[in-house]
């Protein structure tokens, strides 16, 4: 099995540093770990836990100027955002990178969003193991698993004074080239135990129960901020609009979410959605209902995140029992 | 002091008094607590009351404000149903304020039972609420000390430079998800400045500077109303000490205008009255 | 050739009386820096502490508000809304590292052209001092 010293990961790190952007997990602001690029390999802090906030926003970023229109000489010019270098996220955990292959699924579909291909296609991901579990994890319930590598391009587990090296895909071979692996006898630890939550056929239990009053009293606490949507890491929603600065226009996109009150609201006022339920039970048929429909998976990884955050308790892992009793009812 | 509670609540559901009772039930982590509408009497053992309960219920009330509606309040909600009757957003008749003697709640940190008090109740200004129907718990016997704010005071002896520094790192870690607008009971606008197109006072761009607009100006808009619940800074996913920029406001309407938020449905906000000779703040 | 850092105002002022009172430097030809670039209101209650913050985001290292003399509001009672909200602000914003002395409030009267002028000059000295808002 390949093997990485602590000694010679940091070495690689430090390498890949010097013609791309690496990003890591690092301990910010308020004591919360965030995936944040880095120049030194010591700013690294893998712990036990999460980060705060998914990778996700590296491919689809919390807000970013698309594109930009500057008018010179009575001719404008359109300067679409660009990537600068080749990127690597170190430290995914494997329900990030799961989500991010979920929101793949949009993205990559025709008509394909070139930004996030180019991002996608110039980054690679080089996961970690869980080893412990999270209270409110429940990845296994969810298509993935504190070891699945499925997503990433190199898989790392830690063993004693290092890691086991997974070469997943040929841009993580790619990648590993300058690396110094070392081959060895290894045991692996043993994957810990997740919590399991019932979502076999949550899909159709959905589908039987779209109507039920039950949406408007879960969300009778739903305090409708865009907490849920913005620490997931497979929720996509996003707003345009065009900000005009001193000598360009800027085409922003941000994220939003599906659970402000404006988000449905059109010009003239009408609001397709605009019951606190409707928007409870949107969120939570997107994720289990209409994705799984589309695309046949559920879009959700099981990474807790929401239900850590969720000021009021909105907890998914509730629903989907409350979802599943309600449709043998 | 779970149990007068039930019972209060089951009397009220089943007299027909109220059709709603909003209070707090355990969550799912089997440590902190979350809101809870009791609409069937059947439910009214799911109600606790601890110093996990440290939502603000009564920005649900507005919705409801039609409707008969039972409430399990604290002092810092009880004030903060105080400052939205003086602004006409509720109807006292259509209101059974279910009043709970407070020593104090502890920050919510979903899964944790090690968590500390919060700041804000150390200095706290009633133990019991300021208006309600019915209580719960023994009235202490001695009164609690007027305001203090020394920890907005050990803020200010930072240099203009450091505090800057301190801020602009905050804005940096927003991320704009309006859970802090939208747990305060004081946040009620139909459509938020943050929201107005034309101009655009704040957009949706995610960035530092807008960051900035966006808090300063919401703390502002709640000078004179803001009653130090903390549900803010409780909702906020990225734990920006938004109490400090609260507490401050209140301190400085103490100072200049002598307005301690909600204690009254009747007295008049600074903002709406003025004298005509004074100097707030002194000069320079 | 190192030109000293010349500091961005803006100042807001009340239609009736600070207006006509920098109108009136300007007639009589009584000169100050020109740093200060002015928003006309109808009275100085009209400016929202969210256009100073604006101003502040926008680049201004100063802000200055004019309006009429306590007592002699245009529309009776503005200026002493104004007296109160910016008491509030200026405490505010150097709590968050936007030093008080950024934002001034004068009063000043539709004869009082030299005392415009005097306050400008005093004004745009002082936020010079301070240096550039954004370092």
């Amino acid at each position: 099995m390949l093997f990485f010293s602590e000694k010679s990961l940091t070495a690689w790190l430090n390498h890949l540093m010097l013609d791309r952007t690496v990003l890591a997990p690092v301990r910010g602001t308020n004591d919360l770990v965030y995936f944040q690029s880095i120049a030194s390999s010591e700013a690294v802090s893998v712990g036990s836990q999460n980060a705060a906030l998914s990778p996700k926003d590296w491919f689809f970023p919390r807000s970013e100027a698309i594109m930009s229109f500057v008018t010179k000489d009575g001719k404008t010019q359109v300067i679409p955002a660009t990537m600068e270098k080749d990127a690597v996220i170190f430290g995914v955990r494997p329900c990030d990178a799961r989500a991010i292959s979920l929101i793949d699924r949009p993205f990559r579909a025709e008509p394909v969003d070139a930004l996030y291909q180019e991002r996608r296609n110039r980054t690679t991901l080089v996961g970690i193991a869980c080893v412990t579990v999270c209270q409110e994890c429940f990845c296994t319930s969810m298509g993935s698993g504190p070891f699945d590598a499925k997503a990433l391009d190199i898989m790392l587990t830690p063993v004693d004074s290092g890691f086991a090296v997974e070469v997943v895909t040929d841009k993580g071979k790619r990648l590993l080239e300058k690396a110094i692996v070392q081959d060895r006898e290894l045991t692996l630890p043993k994957p810990p135990e997740v919590k399991t939550v019932p979502s076999a056929g949550v899909t159709e239990a959905m589908r039987r129960i779209f109507n039920n009053v039950y949406w408007d009293r879960v969300a009778d606490r739903c305090i409708h901020c865009n907490i849920c949507s913005f620490v997931c890491p497979c929720c996509y929603c996003f707003d345009v609009r065009d900000y005009k600065g001193k000598d360009k226009i800027e085409r922003v996109r941000s994220w939003e979410s599906c659970e402000s009150a404006l988000f449905t609201r059109a010009a003239g006022g009408h609001n397709p959605r605009p019951s606190k339920g409707a928007r409870m039970r949107q969120r939570f048929a997107h994720k289990l209902l209409y994705f799984p429909d589309i695309f046949g998976e559920l879009k959700c990884t099981g990474c807790g995140r929401c239900v850590k955050n969720c000021p009021v308790n909105i907890d998914i892992r509730e629903i989907i029992h409350d979802v599943q009793k309600l449709a043998r009812e | 002091m779970s149990q007068p509670i039930r019972d209060k609540a089951r009397e009220l559901l089943q007299t027909g008094k109220v059709n709603c009772v909003i209070g707090y039930e355990r969550a799912t982590d089997g440590i902190t607590a979350r809101p809870l509408f009791v609409y069937d009497v059947r439910d009214v053992d799911r109600l606790i009351f601890d110093r996990t309960c440290v939502h603000n219920l009564s920005r649900y009330l507005r919705d409801r404000r039609d409707k008969m509606t039972a409430i399990v309040a604290k002092p810092c909600d009880a004030r903060a149903i105080n400052m939205l009757l003086n602004e006409q957003q509720l109807d006292r008749q259509k209101l059974f304020i279910i009043g709970v003697v407070c020593q104090g709640v502890n920050e919510r940190c979903w899964g944790q039972t090690d968590t500390r008090q919060q700041v804000r109740c150390q200095w706290c200004r009633q133990h019991v609420p300021p208006v309600y129907d019915f209580l719960v718990g023994e009235k202490p016997a001695d009164e609690p000390p007027p305001a203090g704010f020394p920890d907005i005071e050990e803020f200010e002896k930072k240099s203009p430079a450091e505090r800057r520094a301190f801020w602009e790192e905050q804005y940096r870690a927003c991320i704009r998800c309006n859970a802090c607008r939208h747990s305060c009971p004081g946040c009620y606008c139909q459509e938020c400045f943050a929201e107005n197109l034309d101009p655009a006072w704040v957009g949706i761009r995610i960035a530092p500077a807008e960051s900035q607009i966006w808090n300063l100006v919401r703390a502002f808009h709640l000078s004179g109303r803001c009653v130090d619940c903390g549900a803010c800074e409780q909702a906020c996913p990225v734990n920006i000490p938004l109490m400090l920029l609260n507490r401050k406001l209140q301190k400085d309407g103490i100072k200049f205008f002598g307005f301690e938020p909600g204690l009254s449905a009747e007295a008049v906000p600074p903002f709406a009255t003025f004298k005509k000779d004074e100097s707030p703040g002194g000069e320079g | 050739m190192v030109t000293a850092y010349q500091p961005r105002i803006i100042g807001f002022l009340c239609n009736w009386c600070s207006y006509a009172g920098a109108d009136l430097a300007g007639t009589s030809r009584i000169s100050y820096p020109g740093n200060i670039r002015i928003i006309r209101v109808p009275c100085s209650a009209r400016v929202d502490p969210l256009f100073i913050v604006k101003a502040f985001q926008y680049g201004a290292d100063g802000v200055l508000v004019a309006g009429c003399h306590p007592g002699d509001c245009h529309y009776s009672e503005g200026n002493y809304h104004t007296r109160r909200r910016l008491a509030l602000l200026r405490s505010f914003l150097d709590f968050t590292g936007i030093e008080r002395e950024r934002v001034r409030l004068e009063w000043v009267s539709a004869s009082e052209g030299r005392r415009w002028s005097q306050v400008v000059t005093d004004f745009t000295a002082q936020v010079a001092a301070l240096g550039p808002r954004v370092k």
